[in-house]
């Protein structure tokens, strides 16, 4: 009797347990009903991991079937009659491919990701609404012309995107939604211009101002000018300058550490808080993960088979799925582009098409300025001053919400007609950026179409941000580089790293450079063109003030050092050289070292191995590792001028900010700077004992890091990797510890933690035909379960490059090169 | 013969549930344990019949997407820190414990408000 109810009890007790598993799951784990269940749940996954070998689908609006062929590298080749037609077909085809990665994104740039991964993310959607991205998104939005291209691309792009979610099978749905217990939302013409906004935001580096607020506070204004100038004291600009060769511009002697200017404290304090509530980077420069772009194109008559040719090697952090998603978009009325899109962008961003082939670097400008606003109550204002009179500030109500559309939190955010004004400290600071005013990448629409450089160049013309410089050549045989950007005519000085009176319009940009003005070059006589982030042009020749955020310019050195030495440039040396080890760093500072140790018998071990070495970051050297601690050890020992003095007790304590490695070298030349000295010691050094004790401290390190310098942990591919994460950061989906060639300072910068790298690398004859090669990080499919997911690492980490197809007709293509066949027509989704 | 039958059918009558939606399992349990099946052990059964039904989506899985399945498996135990099998064993566990569950509850309710005969209150 008691056995049987017991029985009955227990059954019911586990169906219930089991039921509630099924349905909600537990902690972070996912449904486990809807999860496992193998017809329509995760492992479905499988059945749709690769592309069947023929097959149809329907997207409303298409004006006539359009044919889509993938080829042996899974690259889609859209032949449509219009450029619509093409855009709805390549909204189709990425959301297919990468839907979650194009949901990620955007709600990350709208400030609602908590909406799709949880509570957790809350404070980077307050963060990201403060910042005012979705704010200028909707007033873009308003204005939008319908009939403007950009308009008609967003719009038959994202019909293209909810063709495929209201098609989509459940066996279908991305893994990551599946974890998140999360569906796909539908795609807004909008979404594009986050999209666009995440990138200007990630190619925004670093307050460059809060670095030198920093300083100044420790070392006072003329020291902090010498250690952050306005221009590189590198000279080797985008825009050449004529000279063959690196000019440098330093200053002899260079002023020493001053005494600290209080008010600048405070203002690092307001600068550091008002970054803060806008999510903008407050890192202090050293040790980061280098991003660090490169493009060049060389012109026939420096090229082997005389036809121009041209590198795209943009940098930037490394996922998987990678950022970018490879396809080739023909139309009958004039569209034929192939090169790489983002996943969310309708064309093509870097590519080719059959008369020209483009790349893009970032200018690195500065276009953010701050402005203190007076308002009429500090706890609760409605209105700010300007020019005498009060004005109404938009005032809007931000509801944040969670997974099942709970309310988390509101905010109330105000916008002065710059943009975004948050309270930092006893101020009301509003920013005005060029993303906010931007018209959401018109550009790259137009420069798919382009026939000649001139055309491309005027294409670009009206790129707002992030600033671009951008390298174009033609089959005609011309080459062009110019940075390309919005960058605002400011009051005064003309400096952005001040922060502004608001309460008059004086202090308003009153305009932008006129695109004549920008640094740019057509067809030089050097023959060649490269850029790789650094100063655009020599402040000699054009003395605009574009920004200060030069990075020491060692990549743009080595692309030019090989450029000049090759005469007779092939496809295959452009490919070599975006994986060049060479380092003109270790070039300036390998010799200073050695120098100093001359005559101090305790560095002999470590001078010899240095001497040994070829200065070149190959994966097989053992030698890199010794030099980079040495070189980490220097910058510790030369910049304790720039630790609190409260803190230069902690013998791990960092400068508040670290100047470039330009200046160091800099310093090299004066061997009794102030700034040599160590002010932890009794003693006055001078360049030589600094650069002797890095070496010692250096070699001390490389050995208690990574063992005895003859063991394997020297071994450069042993200690430096690429790590390309998920985005939801999970190890089993990313591709971890990949060995690859290239160091700091080189054109293929690895350091860090190794999460940024070259994120697409390209190489464009443009002969008779145009023949490209390229390929990056990861795989088109972002199913893990796919062979097309990480399917171009090994061929990425080993610098080699596919060849890309580019068939003028469907039928060019030929069969035994084509994987799969799509037929899209009009329709409503199946 | 009929018991074989009876089973196939009922690992058929799982494997098309789970097509249509994951509680299918515990309805057509239920279904199965209320109306009293004339076998020794019905949750038994029913438990090994979802499990082989899900394992049979499985292997319809594995054949439509050839490798894809197992790099799945391995890639997904390393999100859920599970090793690859453990994954496949959940998969047709979980099946298995909702059918008998639900067999069994279903089964028993039957026996209290309508005893067969012999049995005892």
């Amino acid at each position: 009797m008691l056995l049987p109810r017991l029985r009955l009890l227990a059954a019911a007790v586990v169906l219930l347990l089991l039921a509630y598993l099924g349905a909600r799951g537990a902690g972070t784990a996912p449904p486990l009903g809807s999860f496992l269940e193998p017809a329509n749940g995760v492992w479905a996954l499988a059945r749709s991991a690769e592309l069947p070998a023929l097959h149809q689908a329907t997207i409303p609006g298409l004006t006539a079937p359009v044919e889509v062929l993938y080829d042996d590298r899974g690259v889609p080749h859209v032949f449509a009659k219009t450029e619509e037609d093409a855009w709805r077909a390549q909204g189709y085809l990425i959301a297919r491919d990468r839907l979650f990665q194009m949901e990620l994104q955007t709600r990350a740039s709208a400030g609602t990701l908590s909406e799709l991964i949880g509570d957790d993310a809350l404070e980077a959607d307050r963060t990201a609404r403060r910042r005012g991205l979705p704010w200028a998104a909707e007033r873009i939005a308003a204005a939008a012309d319908s009939s403007s291209l950009i308009s008609r691309a967003t719009t038959a792009y994202a019909e293209g995107v909810n063709a495929w979610i209201d098609g989509m099978r459940g066996a279908e749905l991305p893994l990551e939604y599946r974890l998140l217990g999360a569906r796909p939302s539908h795609w807004e013409p909008r979404h594009t211009t986050y999209f666009f906004f995440q990138m200007a935001l990630t190619l925004a580096y670093q307050d460059e101002t809060l670095s030198r607020l920093r300083v100044r506070a420790l070392v006072g204004e003329a020291a902090t000018e010498a250690l952050f100038p306005l221009h590189s004291p590198i000279v080797e600009p985008i825009q050449p300058n004529g000279a063959g060769a690196p000019r440098y511009d330093f200053i002899r002697p260079m002023p020493g550490p001053g005494a600290p200017d209080s008010s600048a404290a405070v203002a690092a304090e307001e600068r550091e808080s008002v970054n803060l509530a806008l999510g903008w980077s407050i890192r202090r420069g050293g040790d980061g993960d280098v991003i660090g772009s490169n493009n060049w194109t060389v012109a026939p008559s420096r090229t082997a088979a005389g036809y121009p040719l041209l590198s795209g090697d943009p940098h930037l952090g490394l996922t998987v799925p990678s950022i970018w998603y490879e396809i080739h978009l023909h139309a009958e009325d004039g569209l034929d582009a192939a090169g790489v899109t983002f996943a969310g962008t309708p064309g093509v961003i870097i590519g080719f098409n059959r008369n020209l082939a483009w790349s893009f670097t970032n200018t690195g400008a500065d276009v953010r300025d701050h402005y203190a606003e007076m308002v009429d109550d500090d706890r609760n204002p409605t209105k700010y001053r300007l020019d005498g009179e009060w004005k109404p500030l938009e005032i809007k109500v931000e509801e944040f919400r969670g997974q099942q559309g709970r309310l988390l939190a509101a905010d109330t955010l105000r916008f002065t007609h710059r943009g975004p004004m948050v309270k930092t400290g006893s101020r009301w600071l509003s920013t005005r950026w060029t993303a906010f005013e931007s018209r959401g990448g018109e550009e790259f629409l137009r420069i798919d179409r382009a026939a000649s450089v001139g055309e491309w160049l005027e294409a670009w013309k009206g790129y707002a941000a992030a600033a671009q410089n951008g390298v174009v050549a033609d089959r005609s045989g011309s080459i062009a580089i110019r940075s390309t950007g919005w960058y605002p005519v400011r009051p005064g000085s003309g400096r952005g790293d001040e922060i502004r009176d608001g309460s008059t319009t004086s202090s308003d940009w009153s305009g932008y450079v006129a695109p004549e003005h920008y640094p740019f070059s057509l067809n030089p006589a050097q023959g060649f063109l490269a850029s790789a982030n650094q100063e655009p042009v020599d402040p000699r020749q054009n003395g605009r003030y574009f920004g200060s955020n030069w990075p020491s310019p060692w990549r743009a050195m080595q692309i030019n050092r090989l450029l000049r030495a090759d005469s007779s440039v092939t496809p295959d040396a452009m490919r070599q050289f975006q994986t060049s080890p060479g380092s003109p760093r270790a070039d300036v500072f390998v010799p200073a070292l050695l120098a100093a140790a001359r005559g101090r018998a305790d560095l002999s071990p470590a001078a010899s191995l240095l001497a040994e070495w070829d200065r070149r970051y190959t994966k097989d050297n053992h030698h890199a590792v010794l030099f980079e601690a040495a070189m980490s050890e220097l910058g510790r020992l030369i910049w304790d001028e720039l630790i609190p003095p409260a803190d230069r007790a902690d013998s791990a304590a960092r400068p508040v900010a670290s100047p470039s490695e330009a200046i160091v070298m800099q310093l090299l030349s004066d061997s009794g700077s102030a700034w040599w000295d160590n002010r932890r010691t009794a003693d006055r050094e001078t360049r030589d004992d600094i650069l002797a004790e890095a070496l010692r401290r250096g070699m001390t390190r490389a050995i208690a890091e990574h063992g005895p310098q003859d063991g394997e942990g020297w071994i450069w591919s042993k200690v430096q990797h690429a790590n390309i994460y998920h985005p939801l950061r999970m190890p089993a989906l990313s591709a971890l510890d990949l060995p690859v060639q290239g160091g700091p300072s080189t054109l293929s910068p690895s350091s860090g933690r190794g999460l940024a790298g070259a994120s697409w690398r390209m190489v464009v004859e443009l002969g008779p035909e145009v023949r490209a090669w390229g390929t990056y990080p990861g795989g088109q499919s972002g199913n893990p379960a796919s062979t097309r997911y990480l399917d171009r690492i090994p061929k990425w980490v080993g610098g080699e490059l596919d060849t890309l197809r580019f068939p003028k007709s469907a039928a060019e293509l030929s069969a035994d090169l084509v994987r799969s066949r799509l037929t899209l027509t009009a329709g409503s989704p199946r | 013969m009929k018991k074989a039958t009876g089973f196939l059918a009922l690992v058929l009558a799982f494997f098309l549930a789970t097509w249509l939606v994951w509680w299918a399992v515990p309805a057509v349990a239920l279904l199965w344990g209320g109306l009293r099946p004339a076998v020794k052990r019905p949750a038994f059964a029913a438990a090994v019949a979802a499990g082989a039904a899900w394992a049979m989506w499985l292997v319809v899985d594995g054949f439509a997407g050839g490798s894809a399945l197992t790099t799945l498996a391995t890639r997904l135990g390393g999100v859920l820190s599970l090793p690859a099998y453990g994954l496949f064993a959940l998969t047709v566990i979980f099946p298995a414990l909702l059918a008998w569950s639900a067999t069994a509850l279903a089964g028993g309710i039957a026996d209290v408000f309508s005893p067969r005969s012999g049995d005892t209150r």
